[in-house]
């Protein structure tokens, strides 16, 4: 019986050092998490991007160009009927 | 005669016995009766209970990037009981904390049991405190705010103080949703402060805040910030606001307000930058005003598109002059000319057509005289006099946009009306909340109600293009597109008595693009720029943003609007 308790005993306290493992590597790897997220949110951050593309000579467009295709809009799709859009007889 | 010797062992014995049985009953007093109270009065000396603070929810923008986040950190604390030399932990802890050794001394000798050393520190500067193995020197955990974009959305996004509260801006107006709930651990201690083995440890775990998602788009929100910056140096203004708006559901895409602070350092931030002044600040909007005046004659039909009036430069409103910003013969003009030109008098005179009541009714459709309801704390309704207290003057200026005041989110959503075929559409800040379990919850939908009619929106919208085009917002166009818009010139009032300061303007482009299939309105506004007009200072800074505004949301031309009727050619 006393074999038995002390049996207990170990197993119990060998389970509490494994809990106590596994919790310190939960709070690491929260850390690590918290670590990552602050890193990609610096990184990301619009400010730093714009430096960075300025320091590499990087500058957004004078102006904007709209190409306008002319002629008529209305064209036969893919694959149909060769007549269509032809003017009726 | 002596007494007998029994007697007095007796004696002695009778005293033993009472002293016995006195020990007794107070051992028993203290062992049965009261034991439970002492049992607990002992438990509590060794135990300790410290509270696990909840991680702040972040604050994101509408892709889900990060406007606000919380870093772990840790307050140092000493319990100068146990400071056994309080110069050398001082000298030791001084380098580490970037403080002076005599001021820690201080603190370290102070007759109490607990006391802050540094507040928020980084993780790892706490692990090199700890490694020093300084006696009576502790750690609690903690959290820091932090905003990796540095002064991007500043006045929006607010800050929190140093034990955590959101004190500013969507920090404090979203705190019960961020905040999230403290938990406690109990630990039994021993008389060294280290947990026992085995003792007591319980832990109520914290419960995470939940996260914002905003409407503000991140870099539609710097790109807005920097033009706004280079607007105000450009234009030598004392500051700006811009906002950007979708006018079909009312989400607020980027809201700038210059100057700005860094909220990661708001303490030595200058007083007043801190003020989101699109929503906590009125101004008389001055023409842009007009749209109002204009809208509310179409819907009424007090004035035909085609019908001509004669417009004289300057008009006698009781005991003042009022007159349009260039001196002009009697001119004729269609209520088209009339936007186009900003013609102060026409305006009055069509003002007139419509009536006192109703402009004042069509003012409050449009959202003047009360809080758009954006959810921002501090959010000003303006000024709109109620209609018993307009005087003789009232109608002529309030139709030209003097003697109301509105904020700049205010007279964005009138021009979001007309852009959205006269429905006037709450703006709002969030979207929704995310729960740490990562369910969304989206906010209600924007309040919405029609102000005027989708036919009248479409014409004003014709005005609005050609006062781009023709008019005085020529600076505001952008090739291929057709832009609505409208210039704004306003007086600023004085602080402390009526009138207005000289020379002294509030330089406003209201409008949005495309004309045809309005995807976006913006608002650019300069407070007092060299440049005075709000053709010439602030025309441009919308033109920037409208152009960037294109390539982000990939906004196509859309179809060219047939102008509204004119007198004749203009000036």
């Amino acid at each position: 019986m006393v074999l038995g308790i002390v049996s207990l005993n170990a197993l119990l306290a060998q389970q509490s050092f494994r809990i106590d493992e596994a919790e310190r590597r939960i709070d690491t790897l929260e850390t690590e998490r918290l670590d990552l997220v602050h890193e990609q949110a610096s990184l990301s951050a619009p400010g730093r991007i714009a430096a960075w593309a300025r320091r590499n000579g990087m500058r957004l467009p004078d102006d904007i160009r709209s190409l306008h295709a002319f002629g008529d809009a209305r064209s036969a799709p893919a694959g149909a009927d060769p007549s269509w859009g032809e003017p009726g007889g | 005669m002596r007494r007998p010797p029994i007697r007095r062992l007796v004696a002695l014995l009778a005293v033993m016995a009472m002293a016995f049985a006195a020990i007794f009953v107070r051992l028993t007093v203290l062992q049965v009766s009261q034991a439970a109270s002492f049992r607990d009065r002992a438990l509590d000396q060794r135990l300790r209970t410290v509270e696990l603070p909840a991680t702040r929810g972040q604050i994101l923008d509408r892709n889900g990037d990060p406007l606000a986040i919380s870093l772990e950190a840790r307050d140092v604390y000493a319990d100068p009981r146990y400071v056994e030399d309080p110069w050398a932990t001082a000298a030791a802890l001084a380098p580490v904390l970037e403080v002076e050794t005599g001021d820690l001394e201080r603190l370290l000798s102070r007759d109490t049991t607990f006391v802050y050393l540094a507040r928020q520190v980084d993780r790892h500067l706490a692990d090199r405190i700890g490694a020093l193995g300084l006696p009576g020197i502790g750690f609690l955990d903690a959290s820091r705010r932090y905003y990796p974009a540095g002064a991007l959305a500043a006045q929006v996004l607010g800050f929190v103080g140093i034990d955590g509260e959101g004190l500013s801006g969507l920090e404090v107006r979203y705190e019960d949703v961020l905040a999230g709930q403290a938990g406690e651990r109990t630990q039994e201690i021993d008389p060294k402060g280290q947990p026992i083995v085995g003792g007591v440890d319980v832990e109520r775990p914290p419960i995470p805040g939940s996260a914002v998602r905003t409407t503000i788009d991140r870099e539609f929100q710097y790109n807005a910030e920097q033009a706004l910056a280079e607007a105000v140096a450009q234009n030598r203004a004392r500051g700006g606001t811009v906002i950007v708006m979708d006018p079909r559901n009312g989400d607020i895409l980027a809201m700038a307000s210059y100057p700005s602070f860094d909220p990661n350092q708001f303490e030595a931030a200058k007083q007043g930058t801190y003020r989101n002044r699109a929503v906590t600040d009125a101004f008389e909007p001055g023409s842009t005003n007009k749209v109002i005046t204009a809208a509310a004659a179409v819907d009424r039909g007090a004035i035909g598109l085609r019908q001509e009036l004669a417009v004289p430069w300057q008009m006698d409103v009781e005991e003042f002059t009022i007159h349009d910003a260039h001196p002009h013969g009697l001119q004729r003009m269609t209520i088209g000319d009339i936007i186009a030109e900003s013609s102060n008098i026409g305006t009055v005179m069509v003002a007139r057509r419509v009536g006192e009541s109703a402009m004042a009714s069509y003012l409050a459709r449009f959202g003047l005289g009360r809080p758009t309801g954006v959810g921002f704390p501090g959010e000003s309704a303006g000024i709109l006099p109620p209609l018993y207290e307009w005087t003789d003057t009232s109608l002529a200026t309030i139709a030209y946009g003097q003697g109301i005041a509105a904020t700049p989110l205010q007279m964005a959503a009138v021009y979001a009306t007309i852009a959205n075929g006269g429905r006037w559409v709450q703006p709002r800040l969030v979207l929704g909340t995310r729960s740490p379990s990562g369910t969304f919850r989206p906010a209600p939908d924007p309040l919405t109600r029609r102000a005027v009619s989708a036919a009248t929106a479409r014409v004003v919208t014709r005005m609005l293009a050609d006062a781009v085009a023709e008019g005085t917002g020529t600076n505001a166009t952008i090739a291929g597109y057709q832009i609505a818009g409208k210039t704004g010139t306003a007086r600023i009032p004085l602080p402390d008595r009526p009138g207005y300061y000289e020379g002294q303007y509030v330089a406003s482009f209201i409008g949005f693009l495309p004309a045809s299939d309005p995807q976006v309105v913006i608002a650019a506004i300069l407070d007092r720029p060299v440049t005075d007009y709000g053709g010439i200072a602030a025309a441009p800074l919308f033109q920037r943003i409208a152009r960037y505004a294109i390539t982000r949301l990939s906004i196509e031309p859309g179809r060219p609007l047939r102008p509204p009727p004119t007198a004749g050619p203009r000036p």
